[in-house]
């Protein structure tokens, strides 16, 4: 049993205002738990509060009580909450403290310090539990996204928790993947654990909760068993700025007729230690069109996209507009990449002078120029800020603008809307529609169907490095789409 | 016995298992006696012969063609000092002796470093360092620097190509424009990083006042026994070479 | 708060800015290749690493964390075969900063500069193996080649370098610290970390 007393919490810097205000909860054992709400609604922070993070690694004023079986667990220092709540992050690449999967899934039992025995036993047992022995041994560098965060809930499930608190823990997955989440949460379910998850991405979640708790500015808005909320029309949730719950649906845009003129690549090849990656002969695509690149990770879409933009030097192939060929090198001057971690690629201690970087000169004109383009991204009122100090999705707005002045007219996408609430997915989409609409031809990786529903007019389907088919909007590819994005649903994994 | 472990040994079946102790310790006697070791007597033997020990684990790490150019340079460098050198002169001889001195008593080290760097799971290395009793407060951070390292250089390469795909290059620009870019972004990028693997560390336990566990086993055999005892050997026939027994 | 379990925090930290000092040293350190640049790096990685490091004294309020950090650069340094001379010149040098810095009480400007300058004298340990093999060479040199080569061979790395070694690491040190200072003010403390 979770109980929240009468919680108030704030950070206490310069974000003033509560984070949290007023909550007041009661979690029974072997309960699921959804929170739900827009980005900022405080559902990460109620998280901390459940797993001890807050206060005593995140400061700030705390007023209230956490009880976890009747102990205030706010006074108690982290390694004593470890045992009773295990924690799963959004971000894969961050939350391992091992080099390999064996020690990262000892990892927790060691700090404890239980003997080698039990650990060993444990472990054999978790490995089962999970069909990870495929996992076993490996360097964590090498996992993919997916994997790396199956290890994640592996390393704790080890301590055995009664309670897994999960924060976002899809926002970095593939369809795939997010079926094996679903299946380890249906497993902890199945062992009566109670489970504290927040999400973007609620579908998955549907045939596993038990409780919706929905959040808005630092408070619990609503408080519904799962019959409640899935009989909430989809209009109203979207009201409620949250993502759908039903499968999505598509229609064909057929307002949007597709150019003639093509983009013709051929020989993207590239292998990674031997072992090729990419292997596309040919590739025609309609220029100015919003090109989703869909396929599972590890498809080789990433590997694409960098093939496409120049950035691997050892890739030769070339692509053609017009009589025009443009090699790599040549690449890297036509194509803008806006990259799934924006933080990369931003440099400057303001976002005008970081916008001014991709022109050729910082005159009264191109000043203009990029106050016009901040106006039209609402990125006005942050003109002095420091880009780092951004959210991911200002970040990206930023790294847009830069794209825009910058003139390129090919522009890659991956992985805009991953971790992304309705409204800021919406606004996303709207972008980019802004962009295609400008002439520029776009290419976006993207595992996110209401985003493709929203924008895209033609796909490349990729799967182990090459093109399985590529086309607009048929019926035939419609079809595939779906089947593509149902084939992997989760709920079918679940009632097996 | 649990499969995988099965399965990382079969694939390196060339490779003698050495303790990490085993590891440090050849590599401190590497730099002392080769760095430090005099060019007469018995040092003669003693220095070619732990040069020749570095160089034949690393060739049984399967880091064949590494070991083969490392095995290269320094026979060919030992030839000059020891063979060439005394019946050259000349600005060429003495070009040759410069690099000579320095190659065959820094190449060694080197070797016996990279070897045990790449040989020494993470794991190994903490458990080994655990057993000689070093305490935790150097441990731990030592742990976290080892895991850490790989992600700055990721962070530090995807700003490079971002650099590249801005087209932002230093035609003439100030160095510090270039350290600017490509660090600052690189160090705030990492610590970002960095804030959430403490977050997730701490929930799992770091830190309890408890004696921490460790499932990776480590140990001497017969090999790490010859080595040590062969080390401590050397390390008394220099030191008598140097009061003067021979 | 509870001693302990800040500490853990603070162990993790000193990992992570350690690294971060690593991965800079070393990139810097590919310059050294090319043999006109070895003696430079005395005076490039202290500045460039004072960045990361002021940016670690702003994470540092207790006694111990500078010096385990130098403790751990010897240990690296090992590793990588440059020799042993790190883990003494990592300690002394990283215990003297401590003492510095405590004596700020780990807030005073002034002293965090200070702390950064004698920091870097770390580095001198990188060049000692130099030393060492020029001296047990001389014998050697004056043996086959005469008096006039082994002086020769000695103004490579000539006695009077080391003591000067030590004052441009120190001094570069605390270039690196007030470049530190600047870029916190510039970048860090607008992003939010710091």
């Amino acid at each position: 049993m979770i109980k929240l007393q009468g919680i108030w919490f704030s950070y206490g810097n310069e974000n003033t205002g509560d984070e949290l205000r007023n909550i007041n909860l009661t979690i029974p054992e072997g309960q699921v738990v959804l929170i739900c709400g827009e980005s900022g609604c405080g559902k990460t922070t109620l998280t901390r509060l459940i797993n001890g993070l807050i206060p005593n690694y995140y400061e700030g004023k705390l007023q209230g009580s956490v009880l976890i079986e009747d102990t205030n667990i706010s006074e108690k220092p982290l390694y004593d909450i470890a045992p009773l709540v295990g924690s799963v992050f959004q971000n894969p690449r961050s939350q391992f403290f091992s080099m390999d999967t064996t020690s990262e899934l000892a990892f927790g039992c060691e700090n404890i310090g239980l003997s080698e025995d039990l650990i060993t036993e444990r472990m054999e047992r978790v490995v089962s539990d999970f069909q990870i022995s495929y996992l076993m041994g490996r360097s964590i560098f090498a996992l993919s996204g997916g994997e790396k965060q199956k290890i994640a809930c592996a390393s704790s499930a080890m301590m055995e928790p009664k309670i897994f608190v999960l924060d976002e823990p899809s926002s970095n997955l593939d369809i795939k993947s997010i079926g094996d989440l679903a299946k380890v949460i249906a497993l902890w379910k199945e062992q009566k654990k109670t489970i504290i998850i927040t999400e973007h991405r609620l579908s998955y979640l549907m045939a596993l909760a038990d409780r919706v708790i929905y959040m808005k500015n630092g408070e619990i808005a609503e408080d519904l068993r799962i019959e409640e909320f899935k009989n909430i029309p989809q209009k109203e949730i979207y009201n409620m700025g949250l993502r759908s719950i039903a499968p999505i649906t598509f229609q064909h845009h057929n307002d949007k007729i597709l150019e003639k003129e093509m983009l013709e690549l051929s020989n993207f090849h590239f292998s990674y230690e031997k072992i090729p990656t990419l292997e596309i002969n040919h590739l025609k695509i309609p220029k100015r069109s919003i090109v989703g690149i869909i396929g599972n990770n590890g498809a080789g879409k990433t590997t694409f996209a960098r093939c496409l933009c120049g950035l691997e030097k050892k890739s030769a192939g070339e692509l053609q507009i017009g009589r025009k060929i443009f090699s790599g090198k040549q690449r890297l001057n036509q194509c803008y990449m806006v990259m799934q971690n924006p933080s990369h690629q931003l440099f400057t201690e303001e976002v005008m002078d970081e916008v001014l970087l991709s022109m050729e000169d910082d005159t009264e004109e191109n000043r203009e120029l990029v106050n016009k383009v901040l106006h039209d991204l609402n990125l006005q009122g942050l003109k002095n800020r420091h880009p780092m100090s951004f959210s991911g999705g200002q970040q990206q707005r930023v790294a847009i603008a830069s794209a825009i002045v910058s003139g390129r007219s090919m522009m890659v996408f991956d992985e805009p809307t991953s971790g992304l609430d309705f409204r800021h997915m919406k606004e996303v989409a709207r972008n980019l529609q802004k962009l295609g609409a400008m002439g520029n031809t776009l290419f976006i990786i993207t595992h996110d169907p209401e985003l493709i529903a929203e924008c895209c007019n033609y796909f490349i389907f990729m799967e182990q490095g090459k093109v399985l088919w590529s086309g607009g909007w048929s019926d035939l590819n419609m079809q595939r789409i779906i089947n593509f994005f149902e084939a992997t649903q989760y709920m079918e994994l679940i009632h097996r | 016995m649990i499969e995988w472990q099965v399965l990382s040994s079969a694939s390196k079946n060339l490779r003698v298992n050495l303790d990490p102790r085993t590891k440090l310790f050849l590599l401190i006697t590497i730099c002392i006696l080769v760095i430090g070791g005099q060019i007469n007597g018995i040092m003669l033997i003693i220095r070619p012969a732990l040069a020749a020990i570095s160089l034949i684990l690393l060739f049984t790490a399967g880091k064949r063609k590494i070991s083969n150019i490392c095995i290269g340079v320094y026979v060919f460098f030992f030839i000059c000092e020891n063979f060439i050198l005394p019946v050259m002169t000349g600005t060429l001889g003495f070009i040759l002796l410069f690099f000579s001195g320095f190659i065959t008593r820094l190449l060694p080290g080197m070797v016996m470093g990279y070897y045990t760097v790449e040989t020494t799971s993470v794991s190994e290395f903490i458990a080994a360092m655990k057993k000689i009793h070093l305490t935790k407060k150097i441990v731990i951070p030592l742990a976290v620097m080892f895991r850490f390292f790989p992600t700055v250089i990721e962070e530090y390469h995807a700003i490079g190509d971002a650099m590249r795909m801005r087209g932002i290059r230093f035609g003439g620009k100030n160095i510090f424009k270039i350290l600017e870019y490509r660090f600052i972004p690189m160090m705030i990028c990492s610590i970002k990083i960095g804030e959430e693997l403490s977050a997730a560390a701490l929930t799992r336990g770091l830190g309890a006042p408890v004696h921490r566990t460790n499932i990776c086993r480590i140990g001497f055999h017969f090999i790490d026994i010859f080595l040590i005892f062969l080390c401590i050997a050397l390390f008394i026939l220099s030191i008598l070479s140097k009061i003067g027994v021979f | 708060m509870n001693s302990s379990k800040s500490q853990a925090k603070d162990l993790v930290n000193i990992g992570i800015y350690s690294s971060i000092y690593l991965v800079i040293t070393m990139l810097l350190s590919f310059l050294s290749l090319i043999p006109v640049f070895h003696p430079l790096l005395a005076i490039l990685c202290p500045i460039v690493g004072g960045v990361p490091f002021m940016l670690f004294l702003t994470k540092t309020r207790k006694f111990g964390m500078i010096t385990i950090m130098g403790i751990i650069m010897g240990i690296v340094m090992l590793l990588t075969g440059m020799g042993y001379f790190c883990l003494f010149t990592g300690l002394v040098f990283g215990l003297l900063a401590d003492i510095v810095a405590k004596s700020g009480n780990y807030v005073s400007a002034k002293k965090s500069i200070l702390t950064s300058g004698v920091f870097s004298i770390w580095y001198v340990g990188n060049y000692l193996a130099a030393f060492i093999i020029r001296q047990s060479h001389y014998d050697h040199i004056i043996k086959s080649f005469g008096q006039e080569y082994a002086d020769a061979y000695m103004s490579f790395y000539p006695n009077w370098m080391l003591p000067v070694l030590f004052a441009v690491c120190f001094i570069s040190g605390i270039i690196g610290g007030f470049l530190g200072k600047a870029l916190l003010k510039k970048h860090f403390k607008k992003a939010g970390i710091a």
